[in-house]
């Protein structure tokens, strides 16, 4: 690592002993202590939802504070205008201690909006946006969605229609997460209805307490509610709220979904790493007396291969990055894994378990995983279905023929 | 010694171009119907030129003294090309014994000959089951009263056992196995060539019947030298597996790209596309494993035995999906003998299966992991 890595590195590590605990080891746990939930969606009673947030906007204006807010982004909007390295760095440094679990701003909001209101956004959103956002005091969510169009994002018919210098949207979004804590969303809409359709879509940033606006939980299979359907009925937003050119909103899109693909499939930490740690899986297979059965130990000889190879190519393409180089195909690779081992591992422990995860039996670290099998086939759905992450390997990494699209 | 980025790719380069001259297909095809499997006039050249025999051997032994790093650059343009040279048998394995052993005489008295591409060796481990376990090692060595050994018994599947100069053979001692070095020309030493699933890599099985032997590092020490070598081999292997895989993976592509079928490539088709992007995960997967595992030894971790555990798994099966997916990629023509494919296929799966197979080296892992 270069000297001035280091120095911040150093700085980092100053800013949290000062603020933050050490983090627990996860990995290794004692079997029958602590809390043993395996929630990858979350389940939390709006009380306690409400909390959760509230602890995420608190740690991230101490970040704010401190320097850490927005490392990568430009000074004038608060930023702190150094490179995607620092970025990768400082994460590593907060990996070591046990801050509040900022998802709730980061994965949406301040990793894919931020940079699309950045690139897009006219001078008046962004001053009045970035820095909220970045200190923890707006929350966003991304208006993309629709009950019609999956990961054809450009079919999209929520319709924006010009009345002065406003502009009228009305449309259904749908799967949108975070929306229920948000205080703006990022609207893809219709504009022009004759134009070729990735031609025809205008991007809007819409504050979410406008007249209009209304979300609605939306109960997924693991019996939570992070997602919603969002319905907007005339709701009316000035032109200054527009993003990019109008007609021009693919472009804007397709930022977003750069930086999304640069977010999605990083988590490292809670039950994710706790159903890939030999540690953890090992110490069930004790307390289930099944650590000799041959063939279950031959599949977690498989996953755990599978678990440590993507870590990896997740290091490898760290030190890619740190020595300046450029993203290879590692990202979606390590999306599509990060699915794919996790699926492997509920079910592997699944089997383990046997009858107790059928019916709680009231063992510590036993029906706990549920949650967490329960969670796994939207892994291989979220951020893009893992048929569309294999399309665009074979297309953009290998080169083959596009698919026929009208 | 380690290279920078800018020096292994400028490794990998003058490798490949060499291959591509020395190693096509027509003469691998070639040399595998031959004895000896290899063109020593193509070996004496990729001493001489390259220099590759004595790319690991540390320099006071007449080496260049590169890590494990380099050595997979070059495992894997060999594997990409499928060379036929004793590359493999004698630097992987039979060095690295050597160096394993901790004898500096006989890593003084043999290395040097082997980094200059004049002598070429093979490590005898495996007897008929084919395990790498050293309890099931049954030759025997006996003192012979004048300060060496006599050997007797029989080993299988030693990697260009019939033509290697010098042999390195894992035998049994009252204090354990040990590792002992037989010249070829020693006397009741016999070597026959096995038949072989993969004629790229010719495979004999030797008899030993009372050969005078010389003591390799300690008596009773051949266990913990197994231990090393394995370690080292199965990450070189893995290295050499990836880049086979990444052979297979461009040839499918390739097919795919220009193989027309109901008026559009194939490769447009999902299914077809889908094939393409598993291999490449598969590849991807493979290459970073391999790398990790070069890197985390280079660099004396203690994560390498690890490192090395996932690396010879996950590229033994990237390796044997992506040789499997490329022949049903091509369809019929990948079925034929004129299709290169099956000579992945057929490295792929005995390269699997080389050190013991996903039963052993799945149990490998677990016990490196604590489990």
């Amino acid at each position: 690592m270069a000297d001035d890595m280091q120095d911040f590195a150093a700085e980092a590590r100053a800013f949290l002993d000062a603020h933050a605990p050490k983090a627990p080891d996860r990995t290794a746990p004692v079997w029958g202590e602590g809390d043993d939930s395996m929630a990858y969606f979350s389940s939390l009673p709006p009380e306690a939802e409400r909390q959760h947030v509230q602890r995420a906007r608190d740690w991230q204006r101490v970040r704010h504070e401190n320097g850490f807010g927005w490392i990568t982004g430009p000074t004038e909007y608060g930023g702190r205008g150094l490179t995607p390295v620092h970025d990768l760095v400082y994460d590593a440094v907060e990996s070591e201690y046990d801050v509040a679990d900022t998802g709730v701003l980061s994965v949406i909001g301040l990793g894919m909006i931020g940079p699309t209101i950045l690139a897009h956004a006219q001078p008046p959103i962004k001053e009045r946006w970035l820095p909220a956002m970045y200190r923890g005091d707006a929350v966003a969510c991304q208006l993309f969605s629709e009950p019609g169009a999956g990961s054809d994002l450009a079919s999209v018919a929520t319709k924006a229609v010009r009345e002065g210098d406003s502009w009228v949207l009305n449309g259904q979004k749908v799967w949108t997460s975070v929306a229920q804590h948000s205080q703006i969303g990022l609207a893809l809409t219709r504009t022009n209805p004759d134009a070729p359709k990735h031609r025809g879509i205008t991007a809007f940033l819409v504050p979410m307490d406008v007249p209009g606006v209304e979300v609605r939980p939306l109960r997924q299979m693991t019996g939570g509610a992070d997602f919603n359907e969002v319905f907007l009925t005339d709701v009316r937003i000035p032109d200054d709220h527009r993003l990019g050119e109008v007609d021009g909103g693919w472009t804007v899109a397709l930022t977003t979904l750069m930086n999304e693909r640069a977010t999605v499939g990083s988590e490292g930490a809670g039950p994710v790493a706790a159903a890939l740690s030999p540690d953890h899986l090992s110490a069930l297979m004790r307390a289930t007396w099944t650590w000799d059965d041959r063939a279950l130990r031959a599949r977690l000889a498989e996953l755990l291969t599978d678990a440590l190879a993507t870590e990896y190519l997740n290091s490898r393409a760290l030190r890619g990055l740190r020595a300046g180089g450029t993203p290879g195909p590692e990202r979606s690779v390590s999306k599509l894994m990060y699915g794919q081992n996790l699926t492997r591992a509920a079910h592997f422990v699944s089997d383990v378990l046997g009858p107790r995860i059928i019916a709680d039996t009231g063992q510590w670290g036993t029906y706990a995983w549920s949650e967490l099998l329960l969670a796994t086939p939207a892994l291989r759905i979220l951020g893009g279905t893992e048929e569309i992450m294999k399309n665009i390997l074979a297309e953009r990494v290998l080169g083959l023929p596009k698919e026929v699209r009208s | 010694m380690t290279a920078d980025d800018t020096g292994l790719r400028e490794l990998r380069a003058s490798v490949r171009e060499f291959l591509e001259a020395k190693s096509p297909e027509e003469a691998v095809r070639k040399l595998m119907e031959s004895e000896p499997r290899f063109d020593p006039a193509v070996w004496a050249q990729a001493a001489d030129q390259l220099r590759l025999p004595g790319l690991v051997i540390p320099e006071e032994y007449g080496g260049d003294g590169f890590g494990l790093v380099e050595l997979g650059v070059v495992l894997e343009e060999m594997g990409r090309a499928l060379l036929c040279a004793p590359f493999f048998a004698t630097v992987v394995l039979a060095a690295q014994a050597l160096l394993a052993s901790g004898d500096r005489e006989a890593c003084a008295r043999h290395l040097p000959g082997i980094a200059a591409g004049g002598t070429t060796a093979a490590l005898a481990v495996t007897e008929d089951s084919g395990s790498w376990d050293p309890a099931l090692i049954s030759a025997r060595a006996v003192p012979d009263g004048d300060g060496g050994w006599k050997l007797t018994g029989r080993k299988s599947f030693v990697i260009d056992g019939t033509t290697a100069d010098l042999v390195l053979v894992v035998a049994r001692t009252v204090a354990g196995p040990s590792l002992f070095a037989v010249e070829r020309e020693a006397s009741g030493l016999a070597a026959e060539p096995m038949e072989t699933l993969d004629a790229t890599r010719a495979m004999a099985r030797l008899t030993f019947d009372a050969v005078p032997a010389t003591l390799v590092g300690s008596d009773g020490a051949g266990g913990r030298t197994m231990a090393k070598v394995l370690d080292v081999a199965s990450v070189a292997l893995a290295a050499e597996q990836s880049g086979g895989a990444r052979r297979c993976l461009e040839m499918s592509t390739e097919h795919a790209l220009t193989r027309h079928q109901f008026g559009r490539p194939i490769g447009a088709f999902q299914a077809v596309k889908h094939k393409c992007a598993d291999m490449l995960v598969q590849v991807e997967l493979a290459e970073a494993a391999s790398l990790e595992a070069a890197r985390l030894a280079d660099e004396g971790s203690a994560e390498f035995p690890v490192a090395a555990a996932v690396a010879h798994a996950c590229c033994s099966r990237a390796y044997m999906f992506a040789a499997m997916e490329n022949i049903q990629v091509h369809g019929g023509i990948g079925f034929t003998w004129e299709h290169p494919a099956h000579l992945y296929f057929r490295r792929a799966k005995s390269s699997q299966l080389l050190f013991g197979g996903p039963a052993v080296y799945n149990e490998r892992l677990l016990d490196r992991l604590g489990i």
